[in-house]
């Protein structure tokens, strides 16, 4: 397969600095893309054991790409993603599956078993992986759904929850089976301010209190700043800036200096290419 | 070389899609006993899959054997060859019409049923978050769906082919005044257990097959769309009543 030509990055990559203490994930070299349209291009990283590491990045820079390709889902057009001490992309399906046991991933959406109650999704993987006695996974989904704090919602179906409930539900579901790596794909879009505030702290108490390392995968850039350990900031197909939160705020490259403030004008287009607005408005109309 | 290509493009592609379904009937056979090792979900969805169809097929059986027995009893009358009625409307039931019909309106009740459900397991991510949980959702969603698929199928196709000998039952006795004892005398002499009610099984069975794989296949592989979804249940029904009438012709062929 034929590799289209990268985009230059805004600022290298090789300057960049990187976390210390042992490493959970290594993300080396990689090259993965839609078709023609090129996603990663040498993208490198390096997620820090037992500690919170935030990708951030604008929509469509490949942040949830990045969690399918650690995951195992998709695989890397190129590179290496190591998670542990093992090679993601040559994995057979069977290690594999041995791998993700390891593994929780909170999907953006929730991803619930509509046909399921709260209770039973959040013992799906429980009664999949585990012959534990009834009363056994009775007392453990409690147990995960009191620290969510639906306990009192175990009956309910996924489609009597609201949004964040139904994400509660889903990290109830994905830390059931404690999990070494715990993967938040968009952990705070559409959550109200009480809500976003309650899953941050459970994803900052996970963390601390049982050492898991957390990928969280956002572009929520205030509060990941102050949740996390370390920051990467990605776009372009790789990294344009990494540290933690203390130094990208610091940070003097334009691209970071306008995605952490927000800023409409900077290296980060807000609009689409297109040719002339004004030609657009008044020249020749044509056909959709 | 570009137009070589071009050429026999169309032809790789359908043995892409040939090749890929090939795979996916071979996967569900082997996880079948895995799917039986799991009675509960099995079970669950025999009863779904039955109970949603159960209605259309004992309606539909009942209806085809009135018009059956209508218009055999026309035709035969002028042969003055009645007394034949419950025989040959059980044999047509039997060998033809109780499994192609089943399988159709399987296809089209059942059959939606599961390309939808599945489709939408797609689009909401439900099946990607079974394989990040490390469940293989062929082994856990799949399989109990094929197996109660293929078993389902020719317990519907016996409602199917009984009502249809009720409907006929209705007109042949208490409309046109048959004897009861001439009508089932009739359907017991003609009809043989082996070539006949065996033979019409084993088509439902393998009706069964094909529609529950073509289905599950068309569900499974949905675009994670609305229209992916609506687009998948239409090729399932499409596919599936093709496969019906072409395995028809072939089964009955070497049958007969």
């Amino acid at each position: 397969m034929t590799i289209p030509v990268p985009p230059r990055p805004l600022t290298g990559t090789r300057d960049l600095a990187q976390p210390t203490g042992p490493s959970a994930i290594r993300v080396q070299d990689v090259h993965f893309g839609y078709g023609s349209r090129l996603v990663f291009s040498g993208l490198n990283l390096t997620v820090p054991e037992g500690q919170i590491t935030a990708i951030l990045g604008p929509s469509g820079s490949g942040k949830s790409t990045l969690i399918e390709l650690m995951t195992g889902q998709k695989k890397a057009l190129r590179g290496q993603i190591e998670v542990g001490d093992e090679e993601v992309g040559v994995l057979s399906r069977r290690a594999l599956f041995r791998l993700r046991r390891r593994m929780g991933v909170l999907f953006q959406d929730g991803a619930l078993f509509t046909d399921l109650s709260v209770f039973e999704n959040v013992a799906f993987p429980v009664r999949e992986h585990t012959r534990l006695a009834e009363a056994l996974i009775h007392h453990l989904v409690l147990m995960k759904l009191e620290a969510v704090g639906l306990r009192g919602a175990h009956s309910l179906y996924p489609s009597q929850l609201s949004g964040g409930m139904a994400r509660r539900v889903a990290l109830a579901r994905s830390i059931v089976l404690d999990p070494l790596i715990m993967f938040y794909d968009e952990p705070l879009v559409g959550l109200d301010p009480i809500a976003m505030g309650m899953i941050l702290r459970l994803i900052v108490h996970l963390n601390r209190s049982l050492g898991i390392t957390s990928l969280i995968v956002s572009h929520d850039v205030s509060e990941m700043l102050e949740v996390a350990d370390w920051c990467y900031l990605i776009a372009e197909g790789c990294v344009q800036g990494a540290g933690p939160p203390a130094s990208i705020r610091e940070m003097k490259s334009p691209w970071v200096r306008q995605f952490v403030s927000g800023g409409a004008e900077g290296p980060v287009p807000f609009h689409y290419p297109s040719r002339n607005y004004a030609d657009d408005l008044f020249g020749k109309v044509r056909s959709a | 070389m570009k137009r070589f290509y071009a050429l026999i493009q169309p032809f790789l592609e359908f043995c892409g899609a040939l090749g890929r379904r090939l795979h996916f009937l071979v996967t569900s056979l082997v996880l079948v006993p895995s799917a039986l090792a799991r009675p509960r979900q099995f079970i669950e969805q025999l009863f779904y899959v039955g109970s949603v169809s159960f209605i259309l097929i004992a309606v539909g059986g009942l209806f085809v054997g009135l018009v059956l027995a209508l218009q055999f009893y026309t035709a035969l009358s002028r042969f003055g060859a009645t007394s034949s009625l419950g025989g040959l409307v059980t044999l047509a039931l039997l060998r033809e019409l109780g499994p192609v019909l089943t399988a159709l309106l399987f296809a089209g009740r059942a059959g939606t049923s599961l390309a939808s459900e599945l489709g939408l397991m797609r689009a909401t991510r439900q099946i990607d978050a079974m394989e990040v949980m490390a469940v293989d959702p062929m082994r856990r969603v799949v399989a109990p769906r094929f197996l109660a698929g293929i078993l389902a199928m020719p317990l519907l196709a016996a409602i199917f082919s009984a009502m249809g000998v009720l409907g006929a039952y209705l007109i042949g006795i208490k409309m046109m005044g048959l004897d009861p004892g001439v009508f089932w005398s009739s359907m017991r002499h003609e009809v043989r257990f082996h070539s006949d009610f065996v033979n019409g099984m084993i088509k439902s069975l393998i009706f069964g097959v094909a529609c529950s794989l073509i289905s599950l296949y068309e569900g499974y592989h949905a675009r994670p769309t609305a229209e992916g979804v609506g687009q998948a249940t239409t090729r399932s029904v499409v596919i599936s009543s093709m496969a019906i009438l072409a395995l028809d012709f072939l089964l009955t062929s070497f049958m007969y």
